[in-house]
């Protein structure tokens, strides 16, 4: 047995063996029950990522805006860009390398997955290598391929779908709106050519493989939420585009009217922000005032019959 | 699209086709998902009879080497998966390029007999290797792991959905079948009358040859998978609680058991009241037919999954790893004749001193067992 196997399959694929037979011999329940401890042993890495992730998403604007800036000086564009990476205290890199650590765990669960099933008989025999000299291991297999209406070693439509909405869900919550329109453009096609090709290999690998990622990504949507809450599933008000500073103009300001130059000024001079828009004792211009009932006004126009 | 658009979209093209090969490499076919097969050879007059890795049933006349192929056994449409990376019924990732054969063929008068993963049983013309018949005609069953075994006239075999299944050999007429609890991967055998067979269910059953009525079962701490041996009116039986079993065949009760170290996959040997188990664990164990006593062991540091062949005073053993050894049962010498570095998993087959192993890359090695002496192969490919 090479070190990977020894140090990292092994272990994994006795573990799993032994929490199926305390889960009612259940492989499906021994798979979701690891995936969501390894999710747990990886959790300050997880929360990390997604933190990561986010802070990066927090600063598109003021990543657009050097780049209007600095478009044409590359140099000086990327020196901007770390500047502001590290007075943010944000890594760009820092995704990645908790992704390229992550990585080795899920290959190791999904190997051990796959070889625990032992699909075929040339898996079985191939398991046999793996095991600890454990009565309990030894009474458990082969393991029941059996879960719900599931057979965990064929592929299954209805849980390749699942893999792509419960993916799609994931990627979504995290995804923010950037500002560059092109950036959106190929975040959407990432939103959607993930989670696609996801389902499409799950159509063509054992469903056992299939639960494994749907659970993942519900346990990785439950921990997403938990940082950042709906994050991109979140329904954006009609009038707020994301701008918090975005200005509304206060015709009954004095100050500004004495300040006012000319006409085409209009909306430059005097502001409020959201937060005060959303007052209650503030006028909005946008918002009709109601105070009493008008008669002929307030009904709903009739409608006439053709 | 102007070009930078292009180059963005191609950029995008190249990352999702980076993504697709890390994961299939990384989450890629992970060895044994897939059927490959590990049919051994019968001989039967001058000609031995295997099934390939192409899923054929082929028939090789030992004197002047000539093959003859069957035609291809035919997979079941629904499995595969998109990229073949499931485990289909008969094929698959890294799997054979068509339908696993596991059991070895059986001749019985002027039929040759074979059983597919694909959950069909077909009789051959033991001459021209025509089809004479398939069971069952319509539809398919689910996989067949285990071997044929031939007793007067019936052939008798357990599948994947756990029935053992009595046949006519000259019909293929369902004679009855018996239900077991799990699925059936060891190959039956038949002593006067009495069918033993084992399951998936931790169970051992005699069954009534004639009528299919179960005569006993007896209950082991893991499931049974081998081949049982019967001799001298006691079957032994290896199990995946790491015991071998000794049981009285006329009413199943223990008379001893031996714990190796892993499961005892392989089917035994016996040479002079001395059975020579295999076993996954990489060693040979010499235990005494009487009591089960170990006088003896080898460790070949590799596991054995395959039924030695017997040729006189000589065992040939081959480990998993495709190491050949030849075991002197009269002095005890253990010598390493090849090391072939395939996968060996299929029973070994003897005939007039050459010992015959069925190889991964569809190869049949010769050995001549008393000199250690390699022979020319003969390939099982077929040529159309």
């Amino acid at each position: 047995m090479n070190p990977w196997e020894l140090i990292i399959q092994q272990p994994v694929i006795n573990v799993m063996i032994v929490m199926s037979h305390y889960l009612a011999d259940n492989f499906g329940m021994a798979i979701i029950a690891l995936t969501i401890i390894v999710n747990i042993c990886m959790y300050p890495l997880t929360l990390k990522q997604i933190r990561s992730s986010k802070a990066m998403q927090d600063m598109q604007p003021k990543i657009a805006e050097l780049q209007k800036k600095y478009g044409k000086d590359k140099q000086k564009l990327a020196q901007e860009q770390m500047r502001m990476y590290k007075e943010s205290g944000v890594k760009p890199a820092g995704c990645f390398i908790t992704m390229i650590i992550q990585m080795p765990v899920w290959i190791a669960l999904y190997q051990s997955i796959m070889l625990a099933l032992a699909v075929a008989p040339e898996g079985l025999l191939n398991l046999s290598k793996y095991l600890y000299p454990w009565p309990i291991v030894y009474s458990v297999l082969p393991l029941d391929k059996n879960f719900l209406v599931l057979d965990l070693a064929q592929p299954n439509f209805v849980l390749a779908i699942l893999v792509g909405v419960t993916m799609w869900l994931q990627q979504k919550m995290s995804m923010g709106t950037p500002a560059d329109p092109k950036q959106a453009q190929q975040s959407q096609m990432m939103l959607w050519m993930m989670p696609m090709m996801f389902a499409l290999l799950a159509l063509s690998f054992p469903s056992g493989l299939s639960l494994y990622w749907v659970a993942n990504s519900v346990v990785r949507v439950v921990l997403q939420y938990r940082v950042t809450g709906w994050g991109g599933l979140r329904r954006k008000p009609p009038e707020a585009t994301g701008d918090s500073e975005r200005k509304f103009v206060k015709f009954d300001d004095p100050e500004a009217q004495g300040e006012r130059k000319s006409v085409d000024d209009v909306g430059a001079d005097i502001v409020i922000t959201d937060s005060e828009a959303t007052r209650k004792d503030v006028y909005h211009p946008s918002t009709p005032s109601k105070t009493r009932y008008q008669p002929g006004k307030d009904r709903a126009p009739r409608r006439r019959k053709r | 699209m102007n070009l930078k658009g292009k180059w963005r979209v191609g950029r995008l093209v190249l990352l999702a086709i980076l993504v697709l090969a890390v994961l299939l490499v990384g989450f890629g076919c992970v060895k044994g998902l897939a059927p490959i097969g590990w049919s051994g050879g019968n001989v039967s007059g001058d000609t031995l009879f295997v099934g390939s890795k192409e899923g054929r049933l082929v028939a090789i006349n030992l004197s002047d080497e000539s093959r003859l192929w069957a035609e291809p056994l035919k997979k079941v449409s629904q499995g595969g998966g998109l990229f073949g990376c499931s485990p289909a019924m008969g094929g698959g990732c890294g799997g054979s390029a068509g339908v696993a054969i596991y059991g070895t063929p059986v001749v019985v008068g002027e039929l040759v007999f074979i059983a597919g993963y694909n959950g069909k049983i077909y009789a051959y013309n033991i001459e021209t290797l025509g089809l004479r018949w398939v069971y069952p005609r319509e539809n398919n069953l689910k996989p067949f792991v285990g071997g044929l075994a031939a007793y007067d006239g019936k052939l008798y075999i357990g599948n994947e959905d756990g029935k053992i299944y009595a046949l006519d050999a000259a019909t293929g007429d369902n004679l009855w079948e018996f239900q077991t609890d799990d699925k059936v991967w060891g190959t039956p055998a038949v002593h006067e009358g009495v069918l033993i067979v084992s399951s998936f269910d931790n169970k051992l059953y005699a069954l009534n040859a004639a009528d299919g009525s179960l005569k006993w079962d007896f209950t082991a701490e893991g499931s049974i998978i081998a081949t049982p041996l019967v001799y001298n009116d006691v079957v032994y039986i290896g199990s995946f609680d790491r015991n071998l079993y000794a049981l009285n065949i006329f009413d199943g009760s223990l008379k001893w058991k031996f714990t190796g170290e892993n499961w005892f996959w392989a089917e035994p040997v016996v040479v002079d009241d001395v059975i020579y188990a295999p076993c996954l664990d990489g060693k040979i164990y010499l235990l005494k037919v009487a009591n089960g006593a170990n006088i003896d062991e080898y460790d070949l540091d590799s596991p054995v999954s395959s039924k030695p062949a017997v040729v006189g005073n000589t065992i040939i053993f081959a480990t998993r790893a495709g190491v050949i050894y030849s075991l002197n049962t009269v002095n005890g010498e253990i010598l390493q004749l090849a090391d072939f570095e395939q996968d060996v998993d299929g029973p070994l087959a003897a005939h007039d001193g050459i010992v015959y192993i069925h190889m991964q890359d569809m190869s049949l090695q010769r050995i001549n067992a008393e000199s250690g002496a390699i022979l020319r192969s003969v390939s099982l490919e077929s040529q159309n």
